[in-house]
Order: C-alpha cells, then sequence, then structure tokens
C-alpha cells in the first residue's frame, strides 16, 4: 500500500527541468513558422493616424503587417469582465505599450527591422495615468462611454465601486480611533519566462499555444473572435515558466490567431521583459483605513475606503478589487464594518490577476492600521491579534462562509518561532501581521483518470502546473488511491483536445478542486474494480472493498492491478474513471458565491536598520501558514518560502517608475529591481498547520497565496519598532526610510 | 553575410553559420536546438541564458556567436552524462529546488561553474555565487540548500568541458565587506 | 539586434585600421557587457564591432613595468578580483570589481571597457582615480597616456580620440603601505548599478585622496592634503566638515530614477565617513 501523499515526493517533471529538456512555449519548434514583432508607440495615449507600412513591407521575408484596419469591422473585443480589449488598438492606444501594429515574418530578424520601419501617424492625447488623474473631475476618459451600456459610472473613470457593511459603522462607539492612508505600489509579475504565444490554421480551426493558466477559458476566447466552433480550437498550454496571475488571461493570442489564418502559416510571438511590464500588472492602491476599538483592543468597527489603479482595459482587475474588498476586514470578529472599494481606469498598462489577487493591498493597509493602533492602545500586536481572532466556525463575514481554521494555532506558531515572549536583541525591531483570502467562490473540475492492464496510470487534469507542482499532487493522489508506484503514473494536462475542462489555474484551487476531481475518478476506478472483484471472486460486492491501491475480500487484500489484469483478461484494456467537483455559484452573493476555503497565514520579522542609510536587513523571518493537509510538503515549503520573498520585493524594492507623461522609464531588469539570492533574510523559517479541516483530498485547503499577503505590513512594523518612524507607501526602499528617518527626528527637534 | 563558428559544445564538435549580430544564446537555442538556456532579461541581469564558455560562467545574451569561435561551452544539457545526473541536478531534485524550472538550467550551470571553483563554498560564498541567477518562484533557499548538498557530495570533481587546461583558480577574495 | 559586420584582427596595426573610419560607426568589442546592451537598445549604431581580444599586442595580465602596475587591456573584472597585488596594493579597485555586476558579468566585462563606456557611475573609476591610474591610449597617430583624472568628460564621452583604443590601464607602484577602501550605494544587496560610489585611500604621508561617482557627470578626484582625514585622532565633527569641502562641487542628477540628489548628497557624507574611518583601520593594520 502506497503513502505517498504527504510526503516530499520527487516533482513530477523535475527531471526535465534539472535536464533542460522541459518544453517551454519559446522552446516548441513549428515549421515554417512566421515571427511576430509588435509595433508600439511611445505614449500613454495617442489618436492613431495613417500606418503606413509600405517600408516594413518592402522587408525581405515580411508576410504580413496587421493593424486595425485588417480585422473584422466592429473591432473585436475581448475580456474576461468585459468584452473592452481590442485584438488590437483601433482609433487610440490607451497605455504606453498598447500595439497598434504586428510584423509577421520569415526570420526574428526582419520581423525587428520592419517593426521599426512601421510609419505610424499619431496625435498624443491628454492622458490620465495616475490615480489623481483619472480621479479629477475633468479627467480624460479611458474608456468610450460607448463601451459601458447601462453603466451608471460610464461618464467618469470609476469602473465600478465595490460597497459591503455590516452593523452600523456610523453609529459604533469607540473608546480609540485608530486611521491612515496607505499606498501600494504599481508592480508587475516579473517571471523568469517572458510571455510566449504561438497560432496556426489547423483543419478547419485553429490551435494556440500559450503558457496560459486557463487553457479552457482561453479556448472559449478564440473560439468566440474567430466564430469557430470550441471542438475546432485546440489550446496548447505547456508549462508556464511561472505565471503568478499575469498569465491567466487571453493577451494577444486572439491576435496571433488572426495572423495565423490571414497568413495560413503559424505564427510565435515571444514578448521581451520589458514587453511584459506593459502586459501585465498589478493594480496599485490607495487605502483609507479607519478602525475602532475598545480600550481592551476588542474591534468596534472598521470602516476602509479603497482605489485601485487599474488599467486601461478591465482585465479580471475589477475582480480583484471585489474580492480583495471583501475580506478587507481580516480574520476577525469585527461588529460593525464598511468597505467602499473602486477600480479606477488609467492610461496604464491592463493590471489583471496577481498572488493575493487584490488582497495584499488592503492587508497592508489593514495590518498596519492594527499595529499602529497596537502602539496607540499599548497593547501587544500579537495580543492584539489573537483577542480578535476569529475562531473555528465564527461567521466573521455575515452571509459567508465561517471561520475553517484555528487561525489562533499559526499565529502562535509563529510567535513561538520568533521567539516572540523573549525581547528582541538590542537595535532590532520585530513585527508581526496576519493575512487572509477567501479562495474560490465557483469552481468546477474534471479528471479522467486511466488505469491500465499493467497497473500504471494516466491522469488527465487540466490545471496549469507553473511551478506549484499540480502534477505531482495528482500523480501522488492517484498513486495512493490505485496502488501504483510514483514512477508509474502520468499526468496529462495542457492540451484541450485531449484534457477534460477545468476551469482555471487560479485562487490557488487546484488541490481542492482539480485533486478532489482525481480523487473522484479514483473512487470511480475503485467502484469498477470493486464489481470486477466480486464477478472474479464470485462473492457478492457488498463483501468487497476496494481502497487504497487494494481490494479486500473477506481478510484476503489483493494488489488492485491483480484484479485488473485478470478482470481485464485475454482482450485487455484499461478501467477509466471519472470525477467532477463543482461549485455552483449563488447569484445573490456579492462575489458570485462563498468561499470554498480561506487562505490563513501569519508572518512574523525581525528587522535591523542601518540609520544613517535607510537600509533594511531581516535576520529573522518567519512565516506560518493553515493548509489543513500539505500534500507535498517539499513543495508547500517552496511556495510559502517563494512567496515571502516575491512579498519582500514589493515591501523593499519594487515599483514601476513613471515619467510624467505616463510612460514607464523603468522597463526591464536594470531598474525595475527584485530580491536577489543576496537579498534574503538571513534565517528564514516556515511552518505549516495541519489540522486536516479543508475541504480538499485529505482535508487539504489550497494555499501558496497566504504566505505573500501579510509580508510588508510585518516588515513595516518591525520597522516602527526598530525605529518609531511609521511608513504608510511602499516601497520601503532605503530611501524612503531614510526619509522617513529624517522627518522624524526634525519632527523630535522641533517639539 | 553569415560566418563559420567552430565550437565544442558538450563535449561534441559543431559547426555554425552565423550572423555576426546573433548572440551566442541565439546560436545555442536556434542554431543547434540546445533549447535548454533561456532567454529571459537581454541585459545581463537574471542569468537564465548562463552557460559554461572556457571553464567560465557567462551571460550568453551579452555574448555574440562568432566570439565563442574556437571555445568550449557547456549548457545545462551537457552536465548529465548520459543518463548519469551531475550530482547538483540530483540534488536539486532532492531539495526541491525547481519550481517553474525556468530559472534553472542558469541556476545549474553557475552552481556547476562555482563549485569548480570553490569545492566546499560557505553560505555566503553560494549567495553570491548565484547573485547572477534570478528566480521568482522559490526563495532562493532550496537552491542554495541543494549546492551546499551536492558540494558536501564532492560535486566539484566533475569539470565542466573546457578546451583549455584548467586554470588554476583561487578562491574568491573574502574581501572586506566595504561600507555602504 | 540590427545587424553588423564583425572582425577579429589579429594585430594592433589592423584594428587601428579597421578603427581609422573615426566617425563611430566601427566600435571596439571587449566584454561586451555594455557594447551589447547598447546596441540591442538602439543607442549605438555600429557598422562594424571590433573585436579587441584577438589582438596579440593586446595582453590579459597584470605586470609590473617600469615603476607602473600595468593592466592589459583584456583583462577582466574577475582577473582584478583574484590578482594578488591587486588585492594586496591596490584593494580598493580588487573591491570595486567585485562589484560590478554579477560573477557572469565579471567574467567578461573588462577594465578597460568599463572606463571607456564612461558611466557615471562605474566602480571602477573611483578606486583607479584615487590609485593615480592613466590609460595607455593607442590610435593611428601613436600611443599616448592620458591621466585617468582627464579622461572622464560625462556619461559616454571620453578624452579618447576617434580610432584610438585603450592598450592599458596603468597605476604608480605604491611608495609604501595605503588605506584604501571602496564604498558604493545601492538599491538592494544584490548586484545593482550604484546610486553613489566612493573610493578613498589615506597615503602614508597622511595624504587622503577622495573620488566619487554617479553624484556628477563624471566621477570626480579631490585630495585632503590637510591631514584631517588621515588623522585616527581628528573628530567627527572636524572630518565632517572636511568632507563637505571636499564634496561641494557634487551635483546629482535631478532626474535619475535611482534615487534623489538630496540622498544622495546625504549618503556621500555618510559613506565619507565610513570609508575614511575603514581606509584609517587598513592604514594602520
Amino acid at each position: 500500500m502506497n503513502d505517498v501523499v504527504g510526503t516530499g515526493a520527487a516533482r513530477v517533471g523535475g527531471l526535465d527541468r534539472v535536464t533542460g529538456r522541459q518544453a517551454y512555449v519559446a522552446d516548441i519548434p513549428l515549421d515554417d513558422v512566421l515571427h511576430v514583432k509588435l509595433v508600439t508607440l511611445p505614449v500613454a495615449r495617442a489618436r492613431i493616424g495613417p500606418i503606413d507600412d509600405s517600408a516594413a513591407c518592402a522587408v525581405p521575408g515580411v508576410r504580413l503587417v496587421m493593424s486595425a484596419k485588417d480585422l473584422p469591422d466592429p473591432m473585436p473585443r475581448f475580456g474576461p469582465q468585459r468584452r473592452d480589449r481590442p485584438v488590437i488598438a483601433t482609433g487610440e492606444t490607451t497605455y504606453h505599450g498598447d500595439p497598434v501594429a504586428a510584423v509577421a515574418a520569415d526570420t526574428k530578424d526582419a520581423a525587428e527591422q520592419a517593426a521599426e520601419l512601421v510609419k505610424v501617424e499619431y496625435e498624443e492625447l491628454p492622458a490620465a495615468p495616475t490615480l489623481e488623474a483619472a480621479l479629477a473631475a475633468d479627467a480624460p476618459l479611458v474608456q468610450d462611454p460607448s463601451l459601458r451600456p447601462d453603466d451608471p459610472h460610464a461618464d467618469t473613470n470609476v469602473l465600478h465601486e465595490h460597497r459591503h457593511a455590516w452593523g452600523d459603522v456610523d453609529g459604533a462607539t469607540a473608546d480609540v480611533v485608530v486611521e491612515g492612508t496607505y499606498r501600494f505600489p504599481m508592480v508587475t509579475q516579473f517571471a523568469i519566462e517572458p510571455h510566449a504565444f504561438m497560432a496556426a490554421p489547423d483543419g478547419v480551426g485553429v490551435a494556440v499555444w500559450s503558457a496560459i493558466q486557463h487553457p479552457n477559458w482561453l479556448q472559449r476566447v478564440i473560439a468566440e473572435l474567430l466564430q469557430l466552433p470550441l471542438a475546432r480550437v485546440r489550446i496548447h498550454a505547456p508549462d508556464p515558466g511561472g505565471a503568478f496571475g499575469g498569465k491567466q488571461h487571453a493577451k494577444y493570442e486572439p491576435l496571433l490567431a488572426f495572423m495565423a489564418l490571414a497568413t495560413g502559416r503559424p505564427v510565435r510571438l515571444v514578448l521581451t521583459l520589458a514587453e511584459t511590464f506593459q502586459a501585465v500588472r498589478r493594480g496599485a492602491a490607495q487605502v483609507h483605513v479607519r478602525t475602532g476599538f475598545q480600550r481592551d483592543g476588542t474591534l468596534v468597527f472598521r470602516d476602509v475606503e479603497a482605489n485601485y489603479q487599474i488599467g486601461a482595459y478591465a482585465d479580471i482587475a475589477d475582480r480583484t478589487v471585489a474580492k480583495g474588498s471583501y475580506t478587507s476586514m481580516g480574520p476577525y470578529r469585527t461588529p460593525s464594518a464598511r468597505i467602499v472599494a473602486r477600480s479606477v481606469l488609467s492610461h496604464t498598462v491592463p493590471s489583471t490577476a496577481f498572488r493575493g489577487f487584490g488582497n495584499p493591498q488592503q492587508i497592508w493597509a489593514v495590518e498596519s492600521n492594527m499595529n499602529e493602533a497596537a502602539r496607540t492602545l499599548g497593547i501587544d500586536p500579537l495580543e492584539l491579534r489573537l483577542r480578535n481572532l476569529a475562531e473555528p466556525g465564527d461567521e466573521f463575514i455575515p452571509g459567508d462562509t465561517p471561520a475553517d481554521g484555528d487561525w489562533a494555532v499559526a499565529v502562535r506558531r509563529a510567535a513561538e518561532m520568533i521567539d516572540w515572549s523573549t525581547p528582541p536583541t538590542p537595535g532590532r525591531g520585530r513585527g508581526i501581521a496576519v493575512g487572509l483570502k477567501s479562495g474560490p467562490t465557483t469552481g468546477l473540475s474534471y479528471s479522467t483518470v486511466r488505469l491500465l492492464v499493467d497497473g500504471s496510470v494516466v491522469v488527465y487534469a487540466g490545471t496549469s502546473d507553473m511551478g506549484q507542482g499540480a502534477r505531482t499532487i495528482f500523480a501522488q493522489i492517484a498513486a495512493d488511491e490505485l496502488g501504483a508506484p510514483l514512477p508509474w503514473v502520468t499526468v496529462v494536462s495542457g492540451d484541450t483536445a485531449v484534457v477534460p475542462y477545468d476551469q482555471q489555474t487560479s485562487a490557488s484551487r487546484s488541490s481542492v478542486f482539480m485533486g478532489t476531481a482525481v480523487l473522484r475518478a479514483c473512487h470511480d476506478i475503485q467502484a469498477k474494480v470493486r464489481s470486477m472483484a466480486a464477478r472474479l471472486e464470485g462473492v457478492g460486492e457488498e463483501q468487497v472493498t476496494v481502497e487504497r491501491g487494494e481490494v479486500h475480500i473477506g481478510d484476503r487484500a489483493l494488489a488492485i492491478h491483480d484484479v485488473v489484469k485478470r478482470g481485464l483478461g485475454r482482450l485487455g484494456g484499461e478501467i477509466i474513471g471519472v470525477g467532477e467537483m463543482r461549485k455552483d455559484a449563488e447569484p445573490d452573493h456579492p462575489l458570485g458565491g462563498t468561499a470554498a476555503f480561506y487562505e490563513f497565514n501569519c508572518t512574523a520579522v525581525e528587522v535591523e536598520v542601518d540609520r544613517e542609510t535607510g537600509d533594511i536587513s531581516i535576520p529573522r523571518y518567519v512565516t506560518v501558514s493553515d493548509v489543513g493537509k500539505a500534500l507535498n510538503p517539499l513543495q508547500v515549503r517552496g511556495q510559502d518560502e517563494g512567496a515571502a520573498v516575491m512579498g519582500l520585493g514589493h515591501t523593499l524594492m519594487e515599483h514601476y517608475i513613471w515619467d510624467d507623461q505616463g510612460r514607464i522609464r523603468n522597463l526591464g531588469a536594470i531598474d525595475y529591481r527584485i530580491p536577489t539570492s543576496m537579498d534574503l533574510p538571513a534565517e528564514m523559517e516556515s511552518d505549516i498547520v495541519e489540522n486536516a479541516d479543508g475541504p480538499g483530498p485529505y482535508g487539504s485547503k489550497g494555499m501558496s497565496e497566504g504566505a505573500l499577503l501579510p509580508v510588508s505590513p510585518a516588515v513595516a512594523a518591525a520597522v516602527t519598532d526598530a525605529t518609531g518612524v511609521v511608513i504608510r507607501d511602499l516601497p520601503m526602499s532605503p530611501e524612503r526610510v531614510w526619509q522617513a528617518l529624517q522627518e522624524l527626528e526634525a519632527g523630535e527637534v522641533s517639539r | 553575410m553569415t560566418m563559420r563558428v567552430e565550437v565544442t559544445v558538450n563535449g561534441r564538435q559543431r559547426s555554425v553559420d552565423i550572423e555576426p549580430h546573433h548572440t551566442l544564446l541565439e546560436m545555442l537555442r536556434d542554431d543547434l536546438a540546445l533549447t535548454g538556456t533561456k532567454e529571459c532579461c537581454l541585459v545581463g541581469e537574471c542569468g537564465a541564458c548562463t552557460v559554461i564558455v572556457d571553464g567560465e560562467s557567462v551571460d550568453s545574451c551579452l555574448m555574440l556567436g562568432v566570439e565563442a569561435s574556437g571555445a568550449a561551452i557547456t549548457t545545462v544539457e551537457g552536465l548529465a552524462a548520459g543518463d548519469r545526473l551531475d550530482p547538483l541536478q540530483e540534488a536539486f531534485l532532492e531539495t526541491g529546488a525547481a519550481q517553474c524550472g525556468f530559472c534553472i538550467p542558469g541556476q545549474l550551470v553557475s552552481a556547476r561553474a562555482l563549485l569548480h571553483g570553490v569545492p566546499h563554498p560557505t553560505r555566503a560564498e553560494i549567495e553570491e555565487g548565484l547573485a547572477g541567477n534570478l528566480c521568482r518562484c522559490a526563495g532562493y533557499e532550496q537552491i542554495m540548500e541543494a549546492v551546499e548538498l551536492a558540494a558536501k557530495r564532492g560535486a566539484a570533481a566533475r569539470e565542466p568541458h573546457s578546451s583549455r587546461v584548467a586554470t588554476d583558480v583561487a578562491s574568491i577574495p573574502d574581501a572586506q565587506v566595504a561600507p555602504q | 539586434m540590427r545587424a553588423f559586420a564583425y572582425e577579429r584582427p589579429d594585430r594592433l596595426a589592423d584594428a587601428l585600421a579597421l578603427m581609422a573610419v573615426g566617425d563611430g560607426s566601427a566600435r571596439p568589442l571587449a566584454g561586451g557587457t555594455d557594447l551589447l546592451i547598447r546596441i540591442r537598445d538602439g543607442s549605438i549604431r555600429p557598422v562594424t564591432v571590433i573585436d579587441v581580444k584577438g589582438i596579440a599586442e593586446f595582453s590579459r595580465d597584470i605586470r609590473v613595468d617600469d615603476g607602473w602596475l600595468r593592466i592589459g587591456a583584456r583583462t577582466t573584472m574577475t582577473d582584478l578580483m583574484r590578482d594578488e597585488r591587486i588585492r594586496r596594493d591596490y584593494v580598493a579597485l580588487a573591491e570595486a570589481a567585485a562589484y560590478v555586476g554579477s560573477v557572469q558579468i565579471r567574467n567578461r566585462a573588462t577594465l578597460a571597457g568599463n572606463i571607456c563606456n564612461a558611466s557615471p557611475a562605474a566602480d571602477t573609476a573611483p578606486a583607479l582615480l584615487v590609485y593615480g591610474a592613466r590609460v595607455v591610449a593607442v590610435g593611428k597617430g601613436g600611443r599616448r597616456t592620458i591621466p585617468l583624472d582627464e579622461f572622464f568628460v560625462r556619461s559616454g564621452v571620453t578624452t579618447m580620440l576617434p580610432g584610438e583604443l585603450v592598450e592599458a590601464i596603468e597605476m604608480p607602484l605604491p611608495s609604501g603601505r595605503r588605506g584604501a577602501v571602496h564604498a558604493r550605494r545601492t538599491r538592494r544587496r544584490g548586484h545593482d548599478l550604484a546610486s553613489v560610489t566612493l573610493a578613498v585611500a589615506i597615503d602614508p604621508d597622511g595624504v587622503t585622496r577622495l573620488s566619487y561617482g554617479s553624484v556628477g557627470p563624471r566621477p570626480v578626484l579631490v585630495t585632503d592634503e590637510t591631514g584631517v582625514l588621515a588623522d585616527p585622532g581628528a573628530s567627527d565633527d572636524a572630518r565632517r566638515e572636511r568632507l563637505e569641502t571636499l564634496f561641494v562641487d557634487a551635483s546629482p542628477s535631478p532626474t535619475s530614477m535611482r534615487a534623489t540628489p538630496g540622498y544622495r548628497l546625504a549618503m556621500l557624507q555618510v559613506m565619507g565617513l565610513r570609508a575614511v574611518a575603514a581606509a584609517q583601520e587598513r592604514a594602520a593594520s
């Protein structure tokens, strides 16, 4: 009997990754492929005039220069929330990097050369590239009101205003009120694999290759735009080289599909890293928090107003605002709450999903506010959390899933790991914060599993394995349930012609949704094996049980594959199981459904601050996540520590730098800084809480976003503890910390 | 106008006709179909394109293919000997160092070069030695643990391919941390 | 990248003949770690790239020559970091070289290329300046030496004449025990372009040379002959005052993305004090 679930089993696909054999989209050769290069304008917003492609077309090897005039009229549009994004810019470009033309040529050189020769006449238009500019009364509109019929905000740049409330915030009486305004920067996913796309005519349909997290969603988009039946659109989705949400939704696949059909040849577009900064990012935000406490630290009310700066097209950004704001009260018992959150369009790169999905911005504000309150109240910040934390079963968000974890355990564990009860070394400061995110609100995943005659297994699971190790846990589940050694399990994903439907890979959903689908498919096989065994042994089915790779009849135990081999007989064959997990939409719910589970994390850090330079170093870092069951602890650790370091990125160093004309100044890796191996905490420890209280296989919950959520407030609190400065704008670069220290000192001197 | 370049790649003699303005990275990926080495930042920051040229790790995106004429190059595809993995590759698998895997070829090659010069690096030396290889998935911890593990197992014994006699490589200077 | 022709001359005379076009359409290629980036971003558009690594007269070594330590044109940052003499007698240069980029960059980037690129933030420049370096340039008109503090003009521009190549960089041999150190300010601990660079060298005779970079269009050399900065007994206030006077011409760019002028100037002072203390310690030990 196997027992690989819950172990750090070797990553499926690991061997390919360490030998260089793993084929990412850019590694896949297609015969006769045309190379594509995008043409963009060096401005934030422009009216597009005539495009002269004669010089470009004269470059040997150039086969097509596509622009709006070559596409159907009206311009086809797509987008997961609103069909607002054109296949290519038409009439106007709306952000620095918005493609206005695309060249396809026999060689990369020819495409590059020709792209530089495309002459676009344009007229720069007034732009709203900042939150302030976009909210101003006379702001230029990012989206034409005709694109937003029946939208009461259509004559503003507010795409949507989300409101949640319970209790009575205005009528509540609190002993102490703490408030502040916090800013979260604009950052980009910076996956090490830049986006890559290919498309080719495929019989009477089309095939598309993309490192897309949602292959079935992309299939629908392409089918609709090209007016093809789904069955004629094949999406190949190789494992992404990192995605973090930036590869969830269609970007240039529709354009490539049109180009493939126009040329009759495969076409290929690989973005440069700089181009990815102009394709995907997180929403920046300004969040105002006002919280009322009783003198003993008990929460009375919380009042939050948040403006998210999203980009020129909705993409999935408005949903991030919806989800991020919905849980902005945090994992606490909050008697009265009010949240107003706005998605504000701007003439900038369209923001999209990014690990945390709208929550990090709010948690930065709310948890910082909690830590400031602790100081004001004179209460230990750990105590303040424990006093207010929701307990298992608490309906801490009225009408939604009750607290599904014993979150205090994670908090206490983190405190223990950092020796919270012992004062830190002199000169060091400590900070603590928690993060909560609601998991998926709806879901649908199918899996097919085939048990072959020799006992080996093929699992079809449409989850995108982008580093989190999805394939591995599905293989582990199948191995344990069907009694196959792990190397005898193959997982097939990333091909809509072969793999059954999966709604998406996001919201940390796949362990639960696809894991359960795989588990149920295995159970389906077990049921068939049960019938088979009963038939072979001449007993009633009620005398047979099948579980975890074994068939039990009375006190006999037989390996599943022995029974199967006998049962399939001379014709051979296989046993096919189908599994499904579905969570239907609840139309009256503000998010469309209750949370399938919550992700919860507690992070505690110790910092040292060089007061003369503002440098922050982190001698100790602790992160604890509540995961239900770690299906693969090695992978869980990798995700949690990776999330922590990614969080340190936006906490300490990452941000887009814009000029005052709405153009990005720091495109590329030289001036957009992410953490390197030399920027790590001196000591980083991660741990997990496993109470088997999740809805997924073996009591698991989703994880991998939680550990990113509270990084910045924990670090900021530690900085405050060490120096007294309160910083409310990220990133906390050395210069900003230094600036805050200067201001603090000046304030003290003048007192 | 193409130029002919003779190189040894992973122990094999190769001959390529290449445009002078094409990089070593393009030559490896496009002309020699060795797609294990990756393209990312193209400015020498991320290290996804790291290969070993005559015993030294370099960013192949900042080297022209024609500059590699006569050199011995090791890419990730050359680390294993047949189906016998390099101890670094084994260690990376054991510690779970590879997540999405895109940075891993560069990390492995940099680590191989590091261990060849410094067979038993300290943690600080590993951090410094791999600082030119960005990873966005991992916290780097499992990657560095893998390098430590491989070093402990005497991974330095395997030399990267070199057409020249390996020069005596002094350890990376233990310079005092200069004041910031 | 835009196409160009590639030449790899094996004799200096041939290289100079190729460079003699003189209008910038021929560019020398050493480590390539700056040149290839600039060709890619379009800021340099050479017709011909001339690989200097094959030139027989250009060495990749570090040797004593007539009272000077001569660093050959092909010497890389890694070579500098590992050289015994550099580490012993020119430690600020070894430190500076160790900061340039990552291992992969240092294995290719040459000292000659670094100074010809003439970034105001070039790490090696301040160290070379405090050590009194000079450049040996060679062109069709012959060979000449350029004191390094007459070499840099502004970002990307030096006093080299069109068609000239750097053959070597030389530093006088030390006359006694010096204390020297290199320091830099960056946005993260990992490799980064510096917002401020600073080298300090205290001579046995009590003269202190300082050179700062990235706080103006070019690296600047200043000298303190008062002895205050060389004096371990001097007060912090006295040092601060001296440094302020020495740094008076620092003029950071107001448009830089990396740091604001106010921060750069403040850090120059902070780094100055720390570097002076470190240099004194090294002079004493």
